[in-house]
């Protein structure tokens, strides 16, 4: 097999700039295939790293689905937390919420509408006002939308008061949400979220921390049904696991499979690539009847002088696409000086380019390898 | 060696060979002589099983290869036959050594034995340095003892050599005629085409062809 190999590449050194000129369609498609796949193998990573680090490995989450779309007090109660705890395999749990914000009333002066609470983050652009916060322990003070204050105050919110579930506060500051943010209409102090708000959002989520030498989906599956039995809103709603994991497969899932499309979409370049191979197969074999004719009366077989051509047309792919990953390679590392996260060149990536410019060595080199070997000797041996 | 009985060969409507009967023993050196489109090339195609398309018997050591398919063909030449051509035929871009090894290449030999025979061949036929050489860099008669090389290299029963002296001047076709009969020597049978009756005058027995009919003596042409 060496040494057809050997010399496979002695022809196709014989007519290097004929020969590079076909394998630059297989060089820049392979090239581009490598480039695409890497960015969006770098992009699946980073998209769904955020996702990998809420999915710890020992960790289940047990949800209340509460039957009526108006309840949002119903949930896990203290004496639930309890009994969840003394499940077998249980290190520890964590109530949270789904959804941590209040849905409240305001009123201005005469005017009612509803909106969403919480207490203020650390750090917040205002649109209109001074500061960044709502200090943890302000009572009276408040930052709301630009939103709200075009709904409850036509836009002139800025030190007017609001009252918001019978309580009245003063609008310090507006802020603007963007297109592809998500805040509340109003934010208030950490101390007075706790004492007016905290008690209206449910606990819908039960963070349960399992035993490393437990099993997460026996004891996932004992705590729906412990909850069944003994959960004080039993009755109000469904309890169930949650699996952040499927979620995060699903999106890889989805990312990449828009990835092996537009990677697709580049490989119609190699069919054309493909194309050109064939072409100067073509080439080649006719301009080697002579030597076709020798090789087939000292021995050759018909199937000898395909498989040599053969050889030739799958070499001269893999050359090409050796070069293209090389390429790709050297494409990538630029980019990425330019790109917010890091496009990755996976072995993966690798693989299955070879495995396509060998692919197409063999389908485009084999309609000219064949009538190689088809040739009739005689006439082949007339050629000089 | 071989048994040629009522062969033909048409293309179209011209007949190429008729009625042609023609026996080679083992060891025998047989030149086939005769002017151009006579049909010389046409017969040592189908004594060298290059052509199967033809009507009548021909048994090569007894047998028939007319019905064998194309592989089995193909091993029967690269074992038992040897070519050598008039334009030498040698592959252009290949060296000296690598035309010689082409037999060897589609032969079952170990890569230790073939390269103690081509060795040994170039030895035979005294192209000694010349390996690494391509064909353009020799001289016609250094071309031609390539191709004989290449044609004895997997030890062949018969050899065919057709018009192995006609690009060559008288000098080198003696040298070249001198190998042949050397090999003869040593038990080769050889066919040799050629419309040069002094090269012919090297073989034990020359046949005529003319317009596809062959004969024994060149008087019986004549008639």
């Amino acid at each position: 097999m060496i040494d057809k190999i050997m010399m496979a590449l002695k022809s196709i050194d014989k007519n290097k700039n004929r020969n590079f000129l076909t394998m630059l369609g297989i060089i820049i498609g392979i090239a581009s295939v490598i480039c695409i796949l890497a960015i969006g193998d770098g992009f699946t990573h980073v998209a769904t790293k955020g996702m990998q680090n809420h999915n710890t490995k020992n960790k289940v989450t047990l949800e209340f689905t509460a039957s009526s779309d108006e309840d949002t007090k119903s949930g896990f109660t203290r004496n639930d937390l309890a009994v969840l705890e003394g499940i077998k395999g249980v290190d520890h749990v964590k109530l949270t919420s789904s959804n941590p914000e209040a849905s409240v009333t305001v009123q201005h002066k005469t005017k009612k509408t509803s909106a969403t609470l919480n207490k203020s983050p650390k750090k917040l652009k205002l649109y209109k006002g001074f500061g960044t916060k709502v200090d943890a322990g302000d009572t009276g003070n408040i930052f709301i939308s630009k939103d709200l204050a075009d709904r409850a105050f036509k836009g002139k919110a800025l030190n007017k008061s609001l009252v918001i579930n019978d309580n009245v506060f003063v609008v310090r500051g507006i802020y603007k949400i963007g297109d592809f943010e998500y805040r509340p209409d109003i934010y208030v102090s950490k101390t007075i979220f706790k004492q007016l708000f905290a008690s209206q959002i449910s606990q819908d989520e039960a963070k349960i921390s399992v035993n490393p030498s437990a099993s997460k989906k026996a004891v996932g599956k004992s705590a729906v049904n412990e909850m069944k039995k003994f959960g004080e809103d039993a009755k109000l709603g469904k309890y169930s696991i949650s699996h952040p994991d499927q979620i995060s497969k699903s999106f890889t899932k989805t990312l990449n499979n828009i990835t092996y499309f537009v990677a697709f979409v580049a490989g119609i370049s190699l069919l054309i690539a493909g194309i050109g191979v064939m072409n100067v197969m073509y080439i080649t074999v006719s301009e080697r009847r002579k030597e076709i004719g020798i090789r087939r009366a000292f021995g050759a077989t018909a199937g000898d002088i395909r498989n040599q051509f053969l050889i030739e047309s799958i070499v001269l792919c893999l050359i090409g696409g050796l070069i293209g990953i090389l390429l790709g390679y050297g494409v990538v590392s630029i980019i990425n000086s330019f790109l917010p996260f890091k496009a990755m060149v996976t072995t993966y990536a690798i693989i299955m380019s070879l495995s396509v410019s060998t692919g197409v060595g063999l389908v485009f080199g084999f309609i000219p390898a064949n009538k190689a070997a088809k040739s009739p000797l005689v006439g082949l041996l007339k050629e000089e | 060696m071989l048994k040629v009985t009522n062969i033909g060969k048409r293309y179209g409507k011209f007949i190429a060979l008729e009625n042609i009967n023609l026996e080679v023993a083992d060891g025998e050196f047989l030149a086939i002589m005769g002017p151009s489109g006579s049909g010389k090339s046409t017969l040592i195609n189908i004594l060298g099983l290059l052509d199967q398309k033809y009507t009548g018997e021909y048994l090569l050591k007894d047998k028939s290869y007319k019905e064998t398919n194309d592989n089995y063909l193909s091993k029967i030449r690269g074992d038992q036959l040897g070519f050598v051509f008039q334009n030498f035929k040698l592959l252009t871009t290949y060296s000296v050594y690598e035309n010689i090894e082409v037999p060897l290449i589609y032969s079952k030999q170990k890569q230790t034995n073939k390269h103690a025979l081509v060795e040994d061949v170039i030895k035979k036929v005294g192209l000694e340095g010349k390996e690494k050489n391509l064909p353009s860099e020799l001289s016609g008669g250094q071309q031609q003892r390539v191709a004989i090389a290449r044609a004895i290299v997997n030890r062949p029963n018969l050899i065919i050599a057709d018009e192995p002296t006609g690009a060559l001047d008288s000098k080198t076709s003696t040298e070249i005629m001198n190998i042949f009969t050397e090999l003869n020597k040593t038990g080769t049978t050889i066919i040799m085409v050629t419309h040069d009756s002094e090269v012919a005058d090297y073989a034990m027995r020359t046949v005529y062809i003319h317009d596809g009919h062959l004969y024994d003596d060149e008087k019986s042409v004549k008639k």
